[in-house]
Parts: C-alpha cells; structure tokens; sequence
C-alpha cells in the first residue's frame, strides 16, 4: 500500500472507530509520519475527492459517507453513532460498514423524525422517499450544498 | 439529498422553496445506490469509479435520464 492509501486507510479507521475524522497530527502519529507528508496526502485525497477538507484545509468535513461534523442524518451501528452527509450516505454508512444499522432522520418539510432499521439486506419496508436536488453532473460543483 | 415522509412533503416542500421537482426515490431503491456506491468504499484497493462505469452503474439500478446522467448539460 503506498502512503497516500495509507492515510486514507487511517482516516477511515479512525472514522469507524471513534466516530470523527482524525487530525494531521494523529494520523502522522498513528503512521510514524512527517506531518507535512499527511498533509499533503489530505490535500491530494482532497483534489481527487476522496476526503472535502474544512476551509483550515486540514479538518475533514467529509470523508464518504462519514460527516466529520454533526449533521441531521445519524447512523447507529452496533451502539456506534455516526453522521452522515445526507440522506444516501445515512444508508452508505450501513453498506460501508457491511454491519445492520438504525438511521435516524428528518422529513425536510414537516420535520417528523425518520427512524429507519437497516439490515444487511436493505432497510426495512417504508414509504419515506429521498429527493436530490441536484442533477449528477453538477453534485461536485458544490458537494456540501449536495 | 434529504429524506421525506411522502411525495406531498417532497412537492410543498419545492413548492415553497420555489425548487424543481426531481426524480423520487424509494429506500428499497436508495439502498440500491448505497450498497453500489459504498459497499467497497473502505476497502484498502478501493478506487474511485471512472465517469463511464458510474453511468453504467447507475443504468444498471434504474437510475435513468438526464438528472442522474453525470455528463448531462441539461440541466441548470
């Protein structure tokens, strides 16, 4: 594995295993690395949107389908509570994991609360629905308003 | 991408925002896309799809028009 997958992989650890993403400093801690080089591996699995980058340019804001910040879409996994970015990723999480969950949600409009079980066979029947605003070929153009 | 108790929710909801109705979604159909797009995303070989292969993924789960066509300049 070369660094740059070596610091994603730690990122993602970090991200499964404490439920946040990691600083620079604890991944060049975790991988007995030169902070520099972390950093510039955050940069570049930034530019090839792996990770989005706060605008510090080293915090995470997203590492798919992982929220480095609290959101209104939450994950429970084996009583591991995660954020999501949004709706798809609330049901990535589950599928990234390949573990059963519980995603916790609001209706946009009315604000009921969405309690949705989630089994390694898909969720459980329900009549909620996603909407995106946002046509695919412009997701990227602004991911986090995606 | 925000979830709805229901396609009333989805259009008062665009309705006042003054936003276009997209395509709606299911959850049996939302997993679909999920387990798709992220099943392999922790993965230590995992690498990111190439525009063509996202195409066919999303033609291949029903994902279909200009709205989840990742090339498409259709739409503002």
């Amino acid at each position: 594995m070369d660094f740059e997958a070596s610091v994603k992989q730690a990122i993602y650890h970090s991200f499964v295993h404490n439920s946040r993403g990691p600083s620079v400093d604890e991944v060049a801690g975790r991988l007995e690395a030169d902070r520099e080089a972390v950093a510039e591996a955050y940069r570049s699995l930034a530019s090839q949107r792996v990770l989005v980058l706060q605008e510090d340019g080293e915090s995470i804001r997203m590492a798919l389908p992982f929220s480095g910040i609290p959101t209104q879409h939450q994950v429970e996994v084996e009583g591991r509570r995660y954020f999501a970015n949004c709706a798809w990723d609330a049901l990535g999480i589950p599928a990234a994991l390949h573990k059963p969950g519980v995603v916790t949600s609001r209706c946009e409009q009315s604000h009921e609360p969405l309690r949705l079980e989630v089994s390694l066979e898909g969720p459980e029947p329900s009549p909620w629905l996603f909407h995106c605003l946002v046509p695919a070929a412009k997701w990227w153009d602004d991911v986090v308003f995606t | 991408m925000l979830f709805f108790r229901s396609e009333e929710a989805v259009r008062q909801w665009c309705g006042d925002g003054g936003h276009p109705v997209r395509p709606l979604v299911g959850m049996e159909q939302l997993w679909t896309l999920a387990e798709a797009w992220y099943s392999k995303r922790l993965d230590p070989d995992y690498r990111r799809p190439k525009p063509a292969e996202v195409i066919e993924m999303l033609h291949r789960l029903g994902f279909l028009g200009e709205f989840w066509d990742p090339t498409s300049k259709a739409l503002g």
